[in-house]
């Protein structure tokens, strides 16, 4: 109905706009004289020098020109000025720090204001938006090269002034226990909940009457808010730790990971038990009846037919299972469990908003990578999945 | 409707649940002796810096706020892109709102720090932010869900686009709607409750002050609270949600 050429990309346009007022309009990076001192923003042409921001401008309204009238080629051609924007964004801090923070202010710290902010977030939204438009295989090259870029002026020591990295030095050691904890936390929940869900799983297909006081009971925790989960665990754990000593010798307590990994764990049962009943109890009754005929074991029916049928929601299950995990073990942080949850709270507790990014953003960046993960394995053993 | 007897059975597990949290709300101070077993030395054992009433009434109107912004926003923004004039925005807005589910409550309600501030304020934009998400992606599905032939019947006979979105796309899409308005709900009650770490007075108040003074008392009553106050609404937002399947 629509030819490529008839109508302007009212999307682009709109994200561009938006990307320009906010660059103009607001603080692209801040300098600090120290921690505590409060920032100084800079806007775009001060913070980068006119070069720099008009080539910037340059590259967005390039991009509204082609989405007036959009092709497939001046698709590919958004898609590459977008990789371009994403890539230099990196660049553009260093150059940054190069020209405000000079060698003789050790304490001086970088940071990213709302222009950068913006800049980042609408050029990920123009890319899911050019990526769908056009069939391009090298889209990943934008996050990639915006990754690669930024871990290589790091290793150089370009960046080191950004406050972020300044927390990270302070320490370093903290932030991998940190991860080290976090993972710990949610592999740990993830491996529980799996064998305690699958045992459910195939009580319930044994009992389908048990069916709906399960669900009920995991439905109902749910419900609970992790805080209130987390404190109310914690009087009877320290009553039985207390009165335990084999409870004592694991270190279990009212607070740390006992209470932590418990609260997840009945979390996480209701997207792993309610994905692989749904999974198990869909499979259409032609196809075990011709696994039947062909005489199949009971065994075998279930390691040949069931489970491979059922992988790929079961792993939607673990999807699920493994976000909500993420964040909580953030959260458990104020029971005491280790994990990034610990600077976000220190960073709140001090008003150092960069210790906060130290904790939210390997917080998100991990719930992302979980994401990608298990979708991947999802697609992976999807029936005729597998390239 | 009928308004035999047995119309309000339903309503039974929500109203219990409500008068349980409003017991809570102004008996849980008298019983000071229990607590005492649990805390023996502590000095005080009733949460002494605001009364549970008002942290409730706080909590409430947090939520409540946020919870409205949410879904009328995440119901608009819904309904816009799947009209014919703003259907170019839908690939972008649902993959968005897919996305944006993957981040954690508490990394958004962190980030809203550096954002607003302290307070109450980007507690509640924080919340917005996350509530919308769920009433989005199940508004998109319930309005994309629907059979084409109803809509092309509901054109056939003459009605105007406002008409067959208010009277049909809508009614026939509640259900799944509302299942995402329950979803907003119960997360950003819970996450309202973690907003006392950034200085709203919430119900979480009690338990953020009983970890960092060691006082399980406070700890106990903060996580009774916010428990029942959970359950309660998501008790009565089960059973609204029933009445309007069945009809």
């Amino acid at each position: 109905m629509r030819s490529p050429h008839a109508a302007s990309n009212r999307v682009v346009l709109s994200l561009v706009a938006l990307a320009v007022a906010l660059l103009l309009l607001g603080d692209f990076a801040s300098v600090q004289a120290n921690r505590i001192a409060p920032g100084r923003g800079l806007g775009l042409f001060v913070a980068l020098g006119p070069a720099w921001a008009l080539a910037v401008l340059g590259a967005l309204l390039t991009l509204a020109g082609l989405a007036l009238r959009p092709s497939p080629a001046r698709y590919r051609g958004m898609l590459a000025l977008i990789l371009l924007l994403l890539i230099q964004l990196p660049a553009s801090l260093g150059w940054f720090i190069q020209l405000h923070i000079g060698a003789d202010q050790p304490q001086a710290r970088a940071g990213l204001a709302s222009g950068c902010w913006s800049l980042l977030f609408l050029s990920l939204l123009l890319l899911i938006e050019v990526r769908q438009r056009v069939p391009a295989p090298w889209w990943w090259l934008g996050p990639g090269g915006l990754l690669l870029v930024t871990a290589l002026l790091i290793q150089g020591g370009e960046l080191a002034a950004l406050a972020l990295l300044r927390e990270y030095a302070s320490r370093s050691a903290a932030f991998w226990q940190a991860l080290r904890g976090h993972l710990g936390l949610v592999g740990g929940t993830l491996g529980c909940s799996l064998l305690l869900g699958l045992a459910l799983t195939g009580l319930i297909i044994r009992l389908p009457r048990l069916q709906r006081p399960v669900f009920g009971v995991l439905n109902f925790f749910q419900t609970i808010p992790s805080l209130a989960l987390f404190g109310l665990l914690l009087a009877p754990l320290s009553y039985l730790a207390a009165h335990s000593p084999l409870l004592q010798s694991l270190n279990v307590r009212g607070i740390g990971w006992a209470p932590a990994l418990l609260a997840l764990v009945a979390y996480s049962l209701l997207p792993v038990v309610r994905n692989s009943c749904v999974a198990l109890q869909e499979v259409a009754e032609e196809v075990l009846e011709s696994a039947r005929g062909m005489g199949m074991s009971r065994w075998q029916l279930f390691s040949q037919v069931r489970l491979p049928l059922a992988l790929p929601v079961i792993l939607e299950g673990l999807r699920i299972t493994s976000i909500q995990a993420i964040g909580l073990t953030a959260v458990a942080a104020l029971i005491g469990a280790n994990g990034f949850g610990s600077f976000i709270f220190q960073g709140l507790g001090q008003g150092a908003m960069d210790l906060v990014l130290l904790g939210a953003l390997p917080t998100i960046a991990l719930a992302l990578l979980a994401d990608a993960l298990f979708s991947g394995l999802a697609r992976y053993f999807q029936p005729g999945g597998r390239r | 409707m009928s308004r035999r007897p047995s119309a309000l059975r339903p309503w039974l597990a929500p109203l219990g649940w409500l008068l349980l949290l409003l017991a809570a709300v102004f008996w849980l101070g008298e019983l000071e002796a229990l607590f005492r077993a649990l805390e023996p030395s502590a000095r005080t054992l009733i949460y002494p810096r605001a009364s549970f009433a008002r942290l409730l009434l706080n909590h409430l109107a947090i939520v409540a706020a946020a919870a409205l912004l949410a879904v009328s926003l995440g119901l608009a923004a819904g309904i816009l892109v799947t009209r014919t004039w703003g259907r170019d925005f839908l690939p972008l807005v649902s993959q968005v709102a897919a996305i944006g589910q993957t981040f954690p409550p508490v990394a958004v309600l962190a980030l809203a720090v550096p954002l607003l501030g302290f307070g109450s304020l980007p507690t509640v934009f924080a919340l917005l932010l996350y509530g919308l998400l769920p009433v989005l992606r199940n508004t998109l599905a319930g309005l994309q869900g629907l059979p084409a032939e109803v809509l092309e019947a509901a054109r056939g006979i003459g009605m105007a686009p406002l008409r067959v979105l208010l009277e049909v796309e809508l009614p026939l899409a509640a259900p799944v709607i509302l299942a995402g308005i329950r979803t907003t709900l119960t997360v950003t009650i819970a996450t309202a409750a973690i907003g006392s770490t950034i200085g709203a007075s919430t119900l979480g108040d009690p338990v953020i002050a009983g970890l960092v003074n060691g006082n399980s008392a406070y700890v106990l009553q903060g996580a009774l609270l916010i428990g029942l106050l959970a359950i309660s609404v998501d008790s009565g937002f089960d059973c609204l949600q029933r009445l309007i399947t069945v009809r």
